[in-house]
């Protein structure tokens, strides 16, 4: 079971570093963090299901409910932003100018 | 089939690295559909089919078919693709090749030397016929625990969505 941990681990590292990097949509981080929210519901799962646990199911359930309120208020930031200025370019965003 | 879920755990990094190369959201929003389809086919593969199901409609059906919309309301007029810049092929096949190299070496480890990763065994599961009745399943059993040990967990998170949705509102009104 371990090397599939270790490609569970890897693939929500790398949504971390996308996530992390910005090129010019801000929607596309949002997608990478939809990313690790899925690896860690996953493995989550897996764990549940392996160590024979089912009680510990509950988790990636609510962790799921929370990811949901996430990304809406994410959506819903980013139809602000698309509201203001036309596209949610991140090079937009700067009122803070530093 | 043999190693299936390793080799499903190397298709879900690969979907991973082709929304993470960041092209344009709408591609990107495909790629995570279909890592979200491999990833459900590992859990399925563990015994969890209503966790897998429960996936499939949540995350899915629900937060991608928003995600599609509202990126088809904030895209350009030309979406780039994987092949269409070279930051984006750059970035794919560096992550592509790390994860090849990655599965070599694994696979190159023969004895069960457990630093981190041992490769004694791939974990598929094996099928074994020695509880009474195969009704009760693991998960949703599980999962209908929410309910009973966690009650006050189920109206906190209900209460959270409620709330979730007045800020959405707020959020959009604006002024």
């Amino acid at each position: 079971m371990t090397p599939t941990y270790m490609n569970i681990m890897l693939a929500f590292t790398i949504s971390l570093l996308g996530m992390l990097t910005y090129r010019s949509h801000l929607v596309a981080s949002l997608l990478c963090l939809e990313g690790m929210m899925m690896s860690l519901f996953i493995m989550a799962t897996l764990t549940a299901s392996n160590t024979h646990f089912p009680l510990a199911n509950i988790m990636p359930i609510i962790l799921l409910v929370f990811a949901a309120c996430e990304t809406a208020v994410g959506l819903a930031l980013l139809i602000s932003i698309s509201n203001t200025y036309g596209l949610d370019y991140v090079h937009n965003l700067n009122l803070l100018q530093c | 089939m043999a190693y299936i879920l390793f080799t499903l755990s190397v298709l879900l990094v690969m979907g991973f690295v082709g929304f993470s190369s960041k092209p344009s959201p709408i591609y990107g929003g495909l790629a995570l559909t279909v890592s979200g389809v491999v990833g459900c086919v590992i859990v399925l593969n563990c015994g969890g089919g209503y966790m897998g199901l429960m996936m499939f409609l949540v995350y899915l059906g629900g937060m991608m078919v928003v995600f599609g919309y509202t990126t088809a309301m904030a895209i350009e007029e030309y979406p780039e693709t994987w092949g269409s810049g070279l930051e984006v092929l750059g970035g794919l096949l560096v992550g592509l090749m790390m994860e090849v190299m990655l599965v070599l070496w694994v696979l190159s480890l023969n004895e069960a030397v457990v630093v981190v990763v041992g490769f004694s065994d791939t974990g598929d599961w094996v099928i074994f016929e020695g509880e009474g009745s195969g009704l009760i399943r693991g998960d949703s059993i599980g999962a209908g625990a929410l309910y009973d040990y966690g009650r006050w967990l189920v109206v906190v998170a209900g209460w959270t969505l409620f709330v979730g949705v007045y800020v959405v509102i707020e959020i959009v009104r604006g002024n």
